[in-house]
């Protein structure tokens, strides 16, 4: 089990909400997708998200796929949230409710026992107490965070544009002022690559234990 | 608006620079308490040296400045070896209760800066309490020191760890800091040549004159300074989410103190020196304007990049300083006051118009450690400008150690005794140090570390791009094969009392029932 | 309906488990051994399927019950294996994809699902997944919809082309534009496939071979 894969955190919660007030919550949501980006310009911003989502589950709508599985008979329906978003949540929750409280509160608004983004502390245990781990988690870039893949995309676009527009017949110099100004316009694409930072000590010792059983080859055997 | 704060039960250096306050010498040492009853009979004789934080007047009912100040702070251990109910302990923070070098991963303490090779008072157990001592010169801080002694022999039980390493290898039983010195005179300098210390921020009730909020405080919408909630800095008042800041109980242990970090920083005068030579012969500018590029202000006054981009412009504003000095000097009102206001911009300023960082390079030391709202790229994103900033602000202490050799090298002993004093380690410290300092996401830069106290390990992508004014022609510059400038040699985190709990934790009636 | 964004996908699927037991073992139990066992990054089954940017895998075994007495105590009756997906292109698309490059792995984990012993092929397999899945109702990309070898590209050549920048500075304009030339016949810059990062890469690329050239 492990919430981190690289430099990402991927954050499952799972909060009730009442069956009418989630179609309000859909309503809202589909105001914030007709008027993109109006009410997403705090999270663009920020910036630490590749991708996140909010998915409302009707109390009616658990997927049942066979006569012989129990019918669900829910009183509240249901809101998940799933994100992946860079550095962990115990480390990142002062920017995102600091940068953005009314957006977060626009979006947990009808959920039962919401309490506001601020004061900090009880929207910290709110997300935590409804969160789910995950059991697997991948993400196919752990090198890179969100701005890392955003700023490699505009970079090669860029690196292609200018490798087309060099010519066999320009001087050297020439070619030397046109590099200088590629760089000049592509100076904030230029971080290094490299590692996440250690977003907890707990991580680091599931890791450690991790590599321990994969060197000892004893990772027990499953019972199926 | 939080009420008024009780300065007289506030430890001094909280709310003090006293570097700032004409206390250019300090002791450093630490102690271990053997059994818990003489750890308390001792501190209880400590209690009455204990500098408190009201304000300093030469006359009327506020205290007379002193020719030497005392404070003092435990770690969790001594807490533990104080007898403290394990309730209580068991209320402060994850990473306060691990102790600096178990968080050594986190904060990048890794190579030649790893806990093994920290100062031999580090290696092994028993830090319990940081003992403080600023001096107006050395014999001041002689005498109390002998004091304190005194006092500790006296009561048995309680011994002053060994082990600090000194000049010439010689280890001593305390870490000595000292202004760094030029021609007789105290300068605000540090071992590498910069001017040091500027900018330590302003929070509501800390005593402090108010024309010192710009450039110190929180930014609002209206783009106004604005105090930092208390809470950001003194435990037991609101902070900037509203609420008070996580604390163990009873209220009046936590009430009124703070947590403090305290890092023993050697710096590789060598290593700088010659990685600024080295680079400085490709650099189309001064090498000062390449240390002012590393660090975001000039070395020599201080001046920041945002006032002085580049050597023309320094040279001009050099010229207009020492003008107005002179006029000032004379007599000239007028002088003294546009003197003031040009002063003024050392600190009150922002990042606006340097969105691309070619005045200050976006990777730059203070733009990195004092974001100063630079986070909130597009106006009106976040609920403030500075949104991302107000909860990850550092009150800045310490002095630099070591120097005044003939021949400063990696191997002589000198560098900073930096101490830095919070409501929260892990969101404020560890947070910069983790994240601003050895990372750069934030910022858009990738992996790219800080100059001067980052990681970096010489290789080809530990680097620093010095930005350029786009269409100007000009490439950015990089400087690349970061070497470790500064190596951390010790250090451990502190828990800062009130004097009202200092005296309960002495009298073993902390009681969280 | 907003389960896309430009050409990116988010998918959200719930498949219920069976309530059953395997060698006294519960279903849904086995069903979250496996995949917390599942090999991670580039070893990850999702790293051989096409177009995966992010994808996840746990058990939903209950809804939380919010504290106080004036809520009602939900209770699921069945356990759930949430699989989520994001991913470049349409969704038959990525499901092939999935089927045709893991199947073992597909078999494995939504063996106990209730229903998947239906699913034979990778015709069934899609109708399946298209019956678990969820409408998301608000999907936000922070980041690109292009295919992930374009973006495996893309990070590649940022990898290497500011190793390539810091290396050449102060280099005069014939050797820089030669070494510049020969540096971007090196990258193929055009070639979105080769040389670029791998899916769920962990360390970076060795470019050693790129300078010594």
């Amino acid at each position: 089990m492990s919430n981190v894969a690289g430099k990402a955190y991927g954050m499952n919660v799972l909060t009730p909400l009442r069956w009418w007030t989630a179609l309000w919550q859909k309503l809202i949501f589909w105001v914030v997708v007709k008027t993109f980006p109006y009410f997403l310009k705090g999270l663009l911003t920020l910036s630490l998200i590749h991708y996140a989502r909010w998915t409302i589950i009707n109390r009616w709508s658990f997927p049942r796929l066979d006569k012989t599985q129990p019918k669900e008979t829910l009183t509240y329906s249901y809101m998940l949230f799933e994100s992946n978003f860079n550095g962990s949540w115990d480390q990142y929750i002062d920017s995102f409710s600091f940068a953005i409280p009314g957006g977060l509160d626009m979006f947990w608004r009808w959920n039962i026992k919401y309490p506001k983004s601020i004061p900090l502390h009880d929207f910290y245990h709110y997300i935590r107490f409804n969160q789910i781990e995950c059991d697997h988690y991948y993400n196919a870039y752990p090198l890179a965070s969100a701005n890392d893949v955003k700023s490699a995309k505009r970079l090669t676009g860029n690196l292609r544009s200018f490798a087309d527009s060099l010519t066999d017949n320009m001087t050297d110099e020439a070619f030397m002022d046109a590099y200088r100004q590629f760089l000049a316009d592509n100076q904030h694409a230029l971080g290094s690559m490299g590692d996440s930072p250690l977003m907890s000590t707990s991580h680091q010792l599931v890791q450690h234990h991790k590599q321990v059983n994969t060197a000892h080859e004893k990772q027990p055997e499953e019972e199926a | 608006m939080n009420r008024p704060l009780d300065l007289d039960d506030i430890q001094g250096n909280i709310c003090k620079g006293y570097g700032r306050y004409g206390f250019p010498k300090a002791r450093y040492f630490f102690l271990q308490f053997h059994t818990p009853d003489q750890g308390r009979r001792c501190l209880h004789q400590l209690i009455p040296l204990i500098t408190n934080a009201e304000p300093w007047a030469a006359d009327g009912d506020s205290p007379l400045k002193p020719d030497v100040t005392t404070n003092i702070a435990f770690t969790y251990a001594g807490l533990e070896a104080l007898g403290l109910p394990q309730r209580s302990l068991n209320g402060f923070p994850g990473e306060f209760r691990m102790g600096m070098k178990s968080r050594a991963d986190i904060l990048g303490d890794n190579g030649p800066s790893a806990p093994e090779h920290w100062d031999p008072v580090w290696q092994g157990e028993g830090i319990h309490a940081w003992v403080s001592i600023n001096g107006r010169d050395m014999d001041a801080v002689e005498t109390r020191f002998s004091v304190i002694r005194g006092i500790i022999s006296d009561t048995g039980g309680v011994s002053i760890r060994p082990g600090h390493r000194g000049a010439d290898n010689t280890l001593l039983p305390w870490q000595d800091a000292s202004a760094v010195y030029e021609n007789g005179k105290v300068t605000p300098k540090e071992h590498f040549g910069y001017v040091d210390g500027i900018g330590n921020p302003y929070f509501e009730g800390c005593g402090n004159d108010p024309s010192r909020l710009p450039g110190r405080g929180k930014l609002n919408k209206e783009g106004q300074w604005q105090p930092l909630a208390t809470g950001e800095f003194i435990l037991g008042h609101v902070d900037e989410a509203q609420e008070y800041p996580l604390a163990p109980e009873p209220h009046l242990l936590a009430h009124n103190g703070t947590f403090m970090v305290y890092r023993k920083l050697h710096e590789n005068v060598t290593t700088f020196h010659h990685y600024v030579d080295s680079v400085a012969q490709d650099f189309d500018g001064s090498r000062e304007l390449l240390m002012a590029k590393f660090s975001g202000r000039w070395p020599d006054n201080g001046a920041p990049l945002t006032l002085a981009p580049d050597d023309e412009a320094k040279a001009a504003l050099d010229q207009q300083l020492a003008s107005l000095t002179e006029k000032a000097d004379k007599g000239d009102a007028c002088a003294a006051a546009q003197l003031k206001a040009l002063k003024d911009q050392w600190i009150d300023f922002t990042y606006a118009d340097d969105k691309h960082g070619s005045r200050c390079p976006i990777g730059a030391h203070i733009r990195r450690a004092n974001t100063r709202a630079s986070l909130e790229t597009q106006k009106g994103a976040f609920n403030t400008p500075s949104a991302l900033d107000d909860r990850r602000r550092l009150l800045r202490r310490g002095l630099p150690y070591g120097g005044g050799q003939k021949e400063a090298s990696d191997a002589t002993e000198q560098g900073i005794i930096f101490m830095c004093l919070g409501a929260s380690i892990e969101r404020q410290f560890e947070f910069i140090q983790q994240q601003w300092i050895n990372y750069s996401n934030d910022f858009h830069l990738g992996n790219d570390k800080d100059v001067l106290i980052g990681s970096n390990n010489g290789r080809l992508t530990d680097k620093h791009i010095i930005q350029t004014q786009p269409k100007s022609g000009k490439a950015p510059f990089f400087c690349s094969h970061l070497p470790r400038m500064v190596e951390t040699r010790g250090g451990d985190y502190f828990f800062i009392p009130s004097i009202t709990a200092l005296n309960m934790i002495a009298q073993g009636i902390i009681d969280p029932t | 309906m907003a389960n896309t964004f430009g050409n990116s996908y988010g998918l959200t699927t719930l498949c219920p488990i069976i309530n059953g037991r395997h060698n006294n073992t519960a279903l849904d139990k086995i069903t979250r051994r496996r995949i917390q066992l599942l090999k991670e990054n580039s070893a990850s089954p999702f790293a051989r399927i096409p177009n995966t940017y992010f994808a996840r895998l746990f058990i939903l075994n209950d809804v939380f019950f919010e504290q106080g007495n004036d809520v009602a105590r939900d209770h699921l009756k069945s356990k759930y294996l949430v699989f989520t997906s994001n991913f470049h292109g349409d969704l038959d698309t990525y499901l092939s994809g999935m089927w045709q490059h893991a199947e073992a792995e597909i078999r494995h984990i939504w063996q106990h699902a209730v229903a998947f012993n239906n699913v034979q092929n990778e015709k069934d397999f899609i109708a399946y997944i298209k019956k678990c899945q969820l409408t998301t109702s608000l999907f936000f990309n922070g980041s690109t919809d292009d295919t992930l070898q374009d973006q495996l590209k893309s990070l590649y050549i940022k990898q290497a082309f500011t190793e390539f920048a810091l290396t050449h500075q102060g280099k005069t304009a014939a050797q820089l534009r030669a070494a510049f030339n020969q540096f971007i016949r090196q990258v193929d810059i055009h070639n979105p496939v080769s040389p670029a990062w791998s899916p769920g890469q962990e360390t970076l690329s060795d470019l050693n071979p790129l300078q010594q050239r």
